[in-house]
């Protein structure tokens, strides 16, 4: 049985309203062949950045390439292997169908767990072996309580916007949004132990897609 | 040789780094209060305090344990008084018993973080750990009335 | 004081006599039918002294020590049975120190844990041993201080002579006490007199427990010890066909694998000598680390095992079952039960005339409820140490049943039972799984052949996949109303695998004019044991939700309907056989609805349930009380009410309820063991739900009917019930009837939740 402790009734009727809008959003792109600008997420309403990384040239935009990208970006992350982690609620997610971690580890205001109930008390530096062990990472956690960065439920549009937004990505600049693609826990992914599925790209094509998407404007796919 | 530092008193054991801390601690050195209830990180009857920390000993390996602090079951309190223990002895908690040494080692870390817990702190806290017996009523009883020992000693 | 005649000298007999060293002992022999050697003399006393155990020792410096008989698995004996004994020999509680007696069934009885018979059958027993030692001491002090022995009285293991101003401890008199024959009649206490049974006494392995202390068979070590393991196939109806070790031989510490068959071709089982695989492979090593780690490296080959044979021993005389080789799925399980369901089947019981009844029925309601396999998952997995040599074997670990394992010990090591010595250790949990000793068999098989001292381990995955489940299950109910909507006609038909789960003769039988039983069973290879009140657990699920399904067709509240049922199965009762008292079963459901303010206002933001059962001798009801928390349904809380006549140690037997209110609220939401081509779906509480502390309620209020009548069972009948009240309380709560167990699956299809 899948439960949501904090927010189940809230999910299954946010789900019923993303099904209805995932169709809209079908429509919409099927009947419009050029972004407006308006979605570029770097455009007239370019966010502020904490560190003046290299942002893309003005020249180097391009949209079409750019939200083409994302798409590929959007599947690896709301694939159980980076969803999991990025739950909509303060319990993570577990298994290909990801429904809510038995024995619900809380979040914790650091992401790490709380009490007896730490991520690392169960979770090792490396995989344990074995089917249905814990998958090991030695910074194992959940984004932190302040810092959500919530995947679970986030259409394309919303989540391209919040990766991009200081405010909700973790205060990662452009520069350090490039560079996480090669971040320990995101690498994580394409190593999850034993009977999992990985991701829907290796991660060199994921990466490719990443940084395609963030160098020709980080677009956000319209809503 | 691994070092290891347990309850207190120093040990070296000759084995594979590999070898879960649950079957060093059983097996090797006899410290057998630590439960195995699953091997997976799913019941909680093997949780040994790690620095501190609750971690679950049969999947982690000894070698993460190497010159750490280490407290089981067994070196909890000395004349295994701790509040918990004395707590779990007046509500008369076990029936099997079997969970019970990892029961408490969980809570242990709940009351040293809070004293004062919840009810829902307590639920976040001993979710991980099962009472095929279902003494979950009374396990919660006694972390609440050990809360209170533990910041009322006279009470104990 | 009651005189009664010391019921035991009938099939037994008590004796006293002189320990080492000066004390006093008292034991109580059954005339055993395991043991019919025994039956010849008594056993040389001075010689049993050292190793007896059923007893109640005393030394001079005034240690009382009590033998528990009976193994312990929770529901706590090891306190219950030796304050029956301190109880009638008044001694202090306080300086009353508790030991396990060994197996031994001539002296200290039938030593069976299961069917809630531990207290019921040992009340008396225990009763007029601890008499007969009080009446000992008596005389000793009597004889010692030259006054009647009618004028010695006793207090907490002290003797008084009011008017003399004389007192002496037990410890003082126990030497010259063994001298004292037994009396053939001992006096025993009146109820009312009661001060140590019926009041609350702590776990005397308490400070074991949370001190980590070695009390379970896990925990069992000897120097020189190996570790063994078995790889069993991997599905019911494989067997093992060729296997290659040469990689695991090679990995530090394993000693030895080999295969192993459990029983000889022809060998007669006993009704408890289920096993599930015959052919065994061991992995035997220095530690349980080395071993797990060479299972990996095993090349192992299985094979289809076909239809084959098992020849079953005991009371029937000799006959061969058929164990059919289908890799079974649950699927195809189902499928098969409901065309079996279709089908004529045995008639069970029946009264009146229920087919005219329910052609002429103004409306017939009928309803079929489903239930799973589940895996017992005791908390400690299944475990044995064994040591056997050519001339004996020592066996210690957990067993609920030793006195049945013991002759097939003796038949497969070809030893005489007396070379046999069995030790039982505190249980990780039972609930029926540790009376089939195959585990203890196969530990002593793989001793004997590597020579050595061997603890035999299941992993969590070998047990929860091993089998002796319990059963998979089915029941159509159907009731005839007539037009003013009164019940006229009651028929059952269940079925399962391999067995169906009917009791004809319990309620609602005796209430219905017309009334029809019935049952049928699908062979399989899946084997199934007792699991907490075998058959009730389902029974008590489905009839107690038809019941209440039933109850709402007539306009009827649950526990009215209930009781105008009982009330006609007791004032004019159909048919013969009836099992259940149907005042008592009435009582429970009345104080279980002024308990829990049945009707009241203050209840209403509850979704209530309601449902009793009868079984184990024991009557029991429940009201759930659910709300929807956090887009679930929740049981918040639970009053309970049980007739199990005097109950011994108030707070652990209101433990012992609560317990069985939480595994039975678990078990209903989320207990299911599925199979796939013969093999077990689930393997470990990652895919085997299991409650967990977030989901047991807030409070669970138990009330004890008030009553002197003798003790009966508690372990398992406050369990039964609980799903049935979970199921009515789910109704209220989801406006749907729950059929499925477990019933978290429907939930999920639910769109309200």
């Amino acid at each position: 049985m899948k439960q949501h402790p904090d927010n189940g009734t809230r999910t299954s009727l946010f789900m019923k309203i993303m099904t209805l809008l995932s169709a809209v959003i079908f429509i919409t792109t099927a009947v419009t062949t050029v972004y407006s600008s308006e979605n570029a997420i770097s455009g007239g309403t370019e966010p502020q950045l904490l560190d003046s990384g290299p942002g893309p040239e003005k020249a180097d935009r391009d949209s079409v390439a750019s939200v083409e990208a994302f798409g590929k970006v959007y599947k690896v992350l709301m694939s159980p292997r980076c969803m999991n982690c990025h739950p909509a609620g303060d319990v993570p997610l577990q298994g290909d169908d990801s429904h809510l971690h038995t024995m619900l580890p809380k979040r914790g205001v650091d992401g790490k767990g709380v009490y007896a109930m730490k991520c690392s008390n169960c979770h090792q530096a490396t995989n344990t072996p074995g089917l249905h062990t814990p998958p090991g990472n030695p910074k194992w956690h959940l984004p932190p309580a302040d810092m959500k960065m919530v995947f679970e439920g986030r259409t394309p549009h919303q989540l391209a916007k919040q990766l991009v937004d200081p405010k909700q990505n973790g205060r990662k600049s452009m520069k350090k949004l490039l560079e996480h693609a090669d971040d320990t826990l995101v690498l994580a992914g394409w190593n999850p132990g034993e009977g999992r599925t990985l991701p829907p790209m290796s991660h060199a094509e994921f990466k490719e897609a990443w940084t395609t998407w963030i160098k020709n404007g980080a677009y956000a796919p319209k809503p | 040789m691994i070092k290891l530092t347990i309850n207190q008193k120093k040990h070296q054991v000759d084995v594979d780094p590999d070898t879960p801390l649950l079957w060093v601690l059983r097996d090797t050195l006899g410290l057998v209060g630590t439960k195995y209830g699953c091997g997976v990180a799913q019941c909680g009857a093997c949780v040994v305090h790690l620095n501190g920390e609750a971690v679950r000993s049969c999947v982690t390996k000894v070698s993460r344990a190497a010159g750490q602090k280490v407290v089981t079951i067994e070196g909890l309190a000395a004349r295994a008084d701790h509040p918990l223990q004395k707590a779990w002895l007046e509500l008369d908690v076990a029936q099997c018993g079997y969970c019970q040494s990892g029961q408490i080692m969980s809570a242990a870390v709940l009351l040293k973080e809070n004293k004062n817990p919840t009810d829902a702190d307590i639920d976040a806290a001993m979710a991980g750990n099962i009472c095929r017996c279902g003494t979950y009523l009374r396990i919660r009883d006694a972390i609440r009335l050990a809360a209170e020992m533990q910041r009322n000693p006279s009470k104990g | 004081m009651t005189q009664q005649k010391t019921s035991i000298t009938r099939r037994s007999f008590l004796k006293s006599s002189a320990l080492a060293g000066g004390g006093l002992m008292i034991s109580f022999t059954w005339l055993s039918a395991f043991s019919p050697a025994d039956t010849k003399n008594a056993p040389d006393v001075n010689e049993n002294w050292m190793e007896i155990n059923g007893y109640i020792k005393i030394t001079p410096d005034n240690i009382i020590k009590i033998l528990n008989p009976n193994p312990e698995f929770g529901q706590n004996v090891m306190t219950s049975l030796p304050m029956i004994v301190a109880e009638e020999l008044e001694a202090d509680w306080q300086k009353v120190v508790v030991e396990m007696g060994p197996h031994d069934s001539v002296k200290l009885g039938p030593q069976f844990t299961g069917g809630s018979n531990s207290v019921r059958m040992y009340w008396k027993p225990l009763r007029e041993a601890g008499a007969a030692a009080r009446h000992v001491l008596m005389e000793a002090a009597a004889q010692t201080w030259g006054v009647p022995v009618e004028e010695v009285t006793t207090k907490a293991g002290m003797l008084y002579h009011e008017r003399s101003g004389k007192s002496g401890t037990y410890g003082s008199f126990a030497s010259k006490a063994a001298a004292i024959p037994i009396p053939k009649e001992v006096k025993l206490k009146e109820v009312k007199n009661f001060n140590v049974v019926r009041s609350s006494r702590k776990n005397v392995e308490g400070l074991k427990i949370v001190s980590g202390k070695p009390l379970f068979g896990l925990d069992y070590q000897q120097p020189g010890m190996l570790i063994a393991m078995i790889e069993h196939p991997p599905a019911f109806g494989m067997k093992l066909k060729s296997f290659d070790a040469a990689e695991a031989l090679k990995l530090p510490g394993i000693k030895d694998v080999f295969s192993q068959k459990l029983y000889e071709d022809g060998f007669e089982q006993g009704g408890f000598d289920t096993r599930s695989f015959n052919d065994l492979l061991v992995v035997v090593g220095n530690t349980t680390w080395e071993v797990m780690k060479a299972r990996k490296k095993l090349k192992v080959q299985w094979e289809p095992a076909g239809d084959t044979k098992d020849t079953m021993g005991g009371r029937g005389g000799k006959r061969e079952v058929l164990v059919p080789g289908e890799l079974e799925s649950t699927d195809a399980q189902l499928r098969k039960m409901q065309e079996y369901a279709a089908k004529p089947a045995q008639q069970l019981r029946k009264d009146g005339d229920p087919e005219t009844a329910f052609k002429n029925a103004a409306q017939v309601i009928e309803r079929t409820y489903n239930a799973p396999f589940l895996a017992h998952n005791c908390l400690e997995p299944m475990n044995f140490f064994a040591h056997v040599t050519d001339e004996k074997a020592l066996l210690v670990g957990p067993l609920q049943a030793p006195g049945w394992t013991e002759p097939t010990l003796s038949k497969v090591l070809n030893l005489p039972a007396d070379k046999i010595e069995i030790r039982m250790t505190r249980m990780g949990g039972g609930f029926g799984r540790r009376a089939y000793g195959h585990y203890l068999t196969e530990a002593a098989l793989i001793s004997k052949k590597v020579k050595a001292p061997v603890k035999l381990v299941y992993t969590r995955e070998d047990d929860m996949t091993y089998g002796i489940y319990r059963p998979m299950y089915t029941a159509t109910y159907r009731a005839a109303l007539d037009a003013n909507k009164n019940l006229i006609a009651f028929h059952v038909k269940g079925g399962g695998i391999p067995e169906h789960a009917i009791h004809a003769n319990r309620f609602p039988a005796g209430a219905v004019d017309n009334y029809l039983a019935e049952g049928w069973q699908i062979p399989s290879n899946i084997t199934i044991g007792a699991f907490r009140a075998p058959r009730s657990n389902f029974n008590a699920a489905a009839e107690q939700s038809f019941l209440d399904e039933l109850a709402e067709a007539m306009g009827k509240d649950p526990i009215d309907f209930r009781l105008d049922l009982l009330k006609r199965a007791k004032e004019n009762p159909v048919g013969k056989n009836n099992e259940y008292d149907a005042d008592r079963y009435a009582q429970v459901l009345k104080l279980v609805q002024e308990k829990s303010g049945w009707n009241k206002a203050e209840n209403k933001k509850y979704s209530r349930g309601v449902a009793a059962y009868f079984c184990h001798n024991s009557y029991a009801a429940h009201v759930v009380d659910m709300v929807m928390r956090d887009g679930q349904p929740y049981v918040e809380r639970v009053v309970s009410a049980i007739d199990c006549g005097i109950v011994i140690n108030p707070d652990a037997a209101t433990n012992m309820v609560q317990g069985a209110v939480v595994d039975g609220i678990g078990n209903a939401l989320y207990g299911a063991l599925t199979h796939k081509n013969g093999a077990a779906e689930q393997t470990n509480f990652y895919n085997y739900r299991m409650i967990r502390m977030h989901e047991a309620p807030q409070k669970i209020d138990v009330h004890f009917v008030q009553s002197d009548t003798d003790p009966t069972g508690l372990g398992e009948p406050p369990f039964p019930p609980v799903f049935g009240a979970v199921a009515n309380a789910l109704y209220q709560v989801a406006g749907k009837r729950f059929y499925q167990q477990p019933f978290s699956l429907q939930l999920n299809s639910l769109g309200v939740l």
